[in-house]
This record gives C-alpha cells, sequence and structure tokens, in this order.
C-alpha cells in the first residue's frame, strides 16, 4: 500500500444524537485528485471537517502515511501536511498576499528578540510562488488580498498549500461565484497541484468542474459511502447525478438501477 | 518631428507622471486626511492669534499631549486586532492613585509602589483580555464594566479626596517626567521626559505592528480571526496581551500625569477612552479590526491637542472644544470610507 496517503476507516460522527457520518471508510492516494460528491447534508463537509481538525471523529481511525494518527486540532492537520482551502479560502482581506502565504509561519531574520519578519524574502517567495500555480499576469506580492478577484484569491491559497509542502489539499467548493475563465484557472491550479505531487480532496457543486479535473469520485448519500471509485472517464454526469440522488446505485463498478433486485435501502 | 527631438520631452513626461504618481499614492494614504488637516489648523492657529507661534505655548501643548497619545498608541495596536478598551481612563486615574496610597499610607518606596501598580494594570488587562477572548463576551461591555469598577476603586480607595504627592524625592520621577529647557528661535521650550517617552513608545509599537511577526497577527486577527486561527495564529493570546499592553501604558500614562501635576486625583481620566479612541480613529485606524497605523495615530493625537489648545488661544470658548472634535471624527469617518471605497472600486 505505498501509494496511500490517507485511509479513514469505519469512522462515525455523531453530532449530540444526530449521525453525520456512518462507518465510513475512504482511501486517498498519492497524486491523485479525488472529487468528493453528495447532497447537502451528505457529510461532505463533516468528513472534511474531521480531515482539517475542525471537529474530531467520534469512532473509528485515521491513518496517514501508514501511521495512526490523531487529528485533536487545526494545528494537527497542518504539521501532518492536510491543508484546507474553504470558500472564502480563509485570507485575511487586509494583509497583502505574502503575508497571508506565510501567516502563522513568518520567516523571521536578525537577533530573535526583534521577532522581525523577513519581507523580502516572503516577497520573492509569493512572486515566485503565483507564476508557478499558473498566474500568469504580473501581480505585486505586497498586494492585499481585498485587489484580488476570486480566481486569484483561490490561486493565493492553493500556493500557500503547495510552499508547506501539503501531502494533500482539500478544496472545498473553490470554484463557487467564480465565472467561466477563473473557474478554469483554478481547475489548472489543482492540476498543477497534483503534477507537482500533491493530492487533493476536491468537492463542487457542479458536476462539471469536478469531471474536468479528478481522477476518481467518491459518493456520499446520507452519511454513508455509496460509491468510491467512479471513473470519471467510464461513467457519466448524469448516471453520477443519479447516483448522488439515490436513482442508481454503484456496484462493483457496475452503475445498477435502484430496487432494480428488489432492494429498496441503499446500498452501504 | 524627429526621434532625438521627441525623446527629451517624453522623458521629462515619464519623470513627471512618476512625481504624479508618487503624490497620488501619497494621498490615498489614510493619514494623509489628518496630516493635511493637522498642518491647516497651525497656519490657521497661528495667523489667526499672535501669541500662537510662542515657545509657551508650545510647552503647554507638549505637557499634556504625550500622555494622552501613550494611551492611543495602545489602543492603536488593539483596535487592529479588532477590540478595544473603555477602561483606560480609569486605569489612568487609578492606577496614580494606588501609588501614592501606597507611597503615602504604606510608606512604601516610590519605585516598588510604582512596580505595584504597573502590576495591577497588567492584572486589568489580563481580566478583560480573558474575559473577551475566552468568555466571548463584547470588549464592549467587558471594558465598559471594567471602567465602572476601576474607578469605583480609585474613589473607595481615596474617599474621593486627591492623594498628595509632593513629599516624596527620587530619581525615577525625573526618569518618568522629568523636565528640560530647550532653547529654540521662538524662545525656550520646556519638554518633559514623557515626551522622550511617548516617542521611544510610538517608535517600538509602529515597528511592531508593521515589522514584526507579532504585528502581521494582531492584523490578521482583526482581520479575519477564523483565517487566521485555521493558520496556528494564536488569536487570543495575541489580544489578551494587547488588552495588557493598553491598560500598562494608561497606567504609565495616569502615573506620569500625577507626577507632573502633583496630585493624584481619582476622578482624573475621566472620558480619556472616547478621546483616545477618537484620536486613533481620526488617524485611520479602523474600529473594526484589521488595519491599523501608529503614525496615523501620533498625527491623530497631534491634532486633537492642537485644536484643543488653538482654539482657545483664538478666543473660542473652550466649553465648544467637543463641537469641534465631534466634527472631525464625523469628517475624518467619512474621508477614510470614501478612500477606502475609491481604492477598491480602483482594483
Amino acid at each position: 500500500m505505498a501509494n496511500e496517503l490517507v485511509r479513514m476507516d469505519h469512522v462515525d460522527k455523531f453530532y449530540g444524537r444526530v449521525q453525520a457520518l456512518n462507518d465510513v471508510s475512504v482511501t486517498i492516494n498519492r497524486n491523485e485528485i479525488v472529487g468528493l460528491l453528495g447532497d447537502n447534508g451528505a457529510g461532505k463537509s463533516t468528513l472534511i471537517k474531521i480531515l482539517s481538525g475542525v471537529t474530531p471523529l467520534t469512532k473509528g481511525e485515521i491513518h496517514f502515511n501508514g501511521q495512526r494518527v490523531d487529528i485533536n486540532d487545526t494545528n494537527d492537520a497542518i504539521e501532518l501536511g492536510i491543508e484546507t482551502i474553504y470558500q472564502d479560502s480563509a485570507l485575511v482581506n487586509q494583509l497583502s498576499i505574502a503575508r497571508n502565504m506565510f501567516l502563522g509561519r513568518e520567516p523571521l531574520k536578525g537577533p530573535k528578540i526583534l521577532n522581525r519578519m523577513d519581507t523580502r524574502f516572503m516577497n520573492e517567495v509569493a512572486q515566485k510562488l503565483m507564476g508557478e500555480v499558473g498566474i500568469t499576469k504580473n501581480i505585486p506580492p505586497n498586494t492585499p488580498i481585498v485587489a484580488l478577484s476570486g480566481g486569484e484569491r483561490q490561486a493565493v491559497a492553493i500556493a500557500r498549500a503547495m510552499y508547506f509542502d501539503s501531502e494533500l489539499i482539500i478544496l472545498d467548493e473553490p470554484t463557487n461565484n467564480l465565472g467561466v475563465a477563473e473557474t478554469q484557472g483554478v481547475l489548472r491550479f489543482v492540476r498543477n497541484a497534483r503534477d507537482s505531487g500533491h493530492s487533493c480532496i476536491f468537492i463542487a457543486h457542479n458536476i462539471h468542474h469536478v469531471f474536468q479535473v479528478v481522477n476518481r469520485i467518491v459518493v456520499l448519500r446520507r452519511g454513508e459511502v455509496v460509491a468510491d471509485d467512479i471513473d470519471p472517464k467510464v461513467s457519466t454526469i448524469e448516471e453520477v447525478e443519479q447516483v448522488i440522488t439515490g436513482d442508481l446505485e454503484f456496484i462493483e463498478g457496475e452503475m445498477v438501477a435502484s430496487g432494480a433486485n428488489g432492494e429498496t435501502a441503499p446500498a452501504g | 518631428m524627429s526621434d532625438a527631438a521627441s525623446a527629451q520631452p517624453s522623458q521629462e513626461r515619464a519623470t513627471s507622471t512618476r512625481i504624479v504618481e508618487t503624490m497620488k499614492k501619497a494621498l490615498t494614504q489614510p493619514e494623509a486626511g489628518p496630516l493635511g488637516l493637522l498642518i491647516m489648523a497651525l497656519i490657521v492657529f497661528s495667523l489667526l492669534s499672535a501669541t500662537y507661534l510662542t515657545a509657551g505655548n508650545f510647552s503647554n501643548l507638549l505637557m499634556f499631549t504625550p500622555e494622552l497619545g501613550m494611551i492611543a498608541l495602545g489602543m492603536t495596536l488593539l483596535m487592529t486586532a479588532g477590540e478595544f478598551d473603555l477602561s483606560v481612563g480609569s486605569v489612568f486615574g487609578f492606577s496614580a492613585v494606588l501609588m501614592w496610597t501606597f507611597i503615602n499610607e504604606a510608606g512604601v518606596a516610590l519605585e516598588l509602589a510604582f512596580l505595584i501598580a504597573m502590576g495591577v494594570a497588567v492584572f486589568i488587562g489580563l481580566v478583560n483580555g480573558l474575559m473577551v477572548t475566552r468568555l466571548h463576551i463584547p470588549s464592549f461591555l467587558v471594558t465598559l464594566g471594567m471602567l465602572l469598577v476601576v474607578r469605583g476603586a480609585a474613589l473607595y480607595l481615596t474617599s474621593g479626596f486627591p492623594q498628595r504627592t509632593w513629599r516624596v524625592e527620587a530619581p525615577l520621577k525625573e526618569i518618568i517626567v522629568g523636565d528640560i529647557m530647550i532653547p529654540t528661535p521662538i524662545g525656550d521650550l520646556r519638554v518633559f521626559m514623557s515626551l522622550f517617552w511617548f516617542i521611544l513608545f510610538a517608535v517600538i509599537l509602529g515597528y511592531v505592528l508593521m515589522a514584526s511577526k507579532w504585528g502581521n497577527w494582531i492584523q490578521a486577527a482583526g482581520g479575519n480571526p477564523l483565517a487566521a486561527t485555521a493558520r496556528g495564529v494564536r488569536v487570543g493570546r495575541t489580544k489578551v496581551s494587547l488588552f495588557i499592553v493598553t491598560a500598562v501604558l494608561a497606567a504609565w500614562a495616569g502615573i506620569t500625569s500625577s507626577i507632573r501635576v502633583s496630585a493624584a486625583n481619582p476622578n482624573s481620566g475621566t472620558t480619556y477612552e472616547l478621546e483616545v479612541i477618537a484620536m486613533t480613529v481620526i488617524g485611520g485606524t479602523v474600529l473594526g479590526g484589521g488595519k491599523g497605523t501608529i503614525v496615523g495615530t501620533v498625527i491623530g493625537v497631534f491634532l486633537l491637542r492642537v485644536i484643543n489648545n488653538g482654539i482657545i488661544q483664538v478666543g473660542v470658548p473652550g466649553l465648544a472644544y467637543r463641537i469641534f472634535i465631534g466634527g472631525i471624527i464625523l469628517g475624518m469617518m467619512a474621508l477614510h470610507s470614501y478612500m477606502r471605497r475609491q481604492q477598491q472600486a480602483a482594483a
């Protein structure tokens, strides 16, 4: 299993008496973009909140790089190399690109007591990274986030994840509220991130965006994994939509009409 | 026109556009508005009053300004981190009263009493900070409560009477607020050590805010606390430390004032919190957090004190001072908001 990066084993999550996740097992491999799909309330958010340390799991195990790990807070996740990019990219609008990229991990120079940030180094790295992630337009690294477009903000967040060598980058609705060209830009950043050795979990309401970029699709329905190996090259968008709604089941690589063999309950 | 002939003027044009660009950039800084107003006020008062541009008047102006200014410096960092402190005026009065009560009633040495008062200020800041960050109570309510508790403590401790402060001689008094005469073309200027401390604190806090890692955390804590927390920034700890810094500076200012005027009045410092917050926002620091400027605060401090001093010099009744201050706050807020919208539209 050398290719395995993260494995969630039989994970349950309760919020009080409400069960958000039921016996969920998901594996993410290296150099892979996995699309995580499901209707509202299917458990997508809960799953990534557990991985990014926002909320603890109730039962089950997480293995990272082959070792069992406990993710109790966001710092644990960051230290493991799990970076989460939320819809609003979790950036500080008033701060510059460079200051955001290094927020919480600012490089220092000079005597330690002066606590002085190495601003020049930060600006140089930020400039270089913005180029690497695929922003060709020349944006000075001291530009405040508030002056950037939605796609550029996602680019900053993705560049930050790449620089800090996050092995797993979780993208939660990164294409929300973006225009067509900007969306293509973000999808390109995601592909670049994978090609430079990062794994990604990609969540989007727009299945078209998911299909353009992922290697594999995992579908959640009412807190359970109902499919974990849909190949976007083989299956169609319509089929996946029906798996999400429960009109189709994905069993052993085949799309099967729900209830065709007399079953009413969705297969686990 | 040949190339050689056209090259010269176009180069000149490039230089002049650069100058225009630089000026435009300078004018869009949040500090530009209050600085312009400050310069204008100085000119107008000098023209209207014969006694304005004298060493005596400027000595007066520089006497009290650093004391309020120190508090405004702490408030700037705290407001940048998204919080503010209404208890500074009370801490200003209480710390001096506490220090002199220890000296007068218990015979404690001035140096030790100073340290005790500072320690109590640290404690007040710590309580403010912990209640805001741990119990998630808005800083308005926490520090309003603290305002009453601390003011009440000052009044109760002294039964409402001022403490005498002139009996003790100690070098620390000179270090905090000793005075020197500086000869200038407009006469001998009397300057207190408090001005030196104000400048030193301004340089340190300005550096902290703009160049240090801590400054990045302060701005992030005020700008987007959730994002900052997600990056591992210790937002709570940052805010608590700033509540402490602000309380300590308020105590320092209060003790300075009590030594300078030779009295520790339990009522002194009343409503200073409002004046200090006004100075800070006029300078360009955003009340909601995320953006702050020490340079702007220093300008705001001088602007309000220059106007306070000037309108008395030109014969406007002192009681009208608040009308001017209120007007300036409203005007500057409108200007800052206009400039922010312009910048966002440009981007």
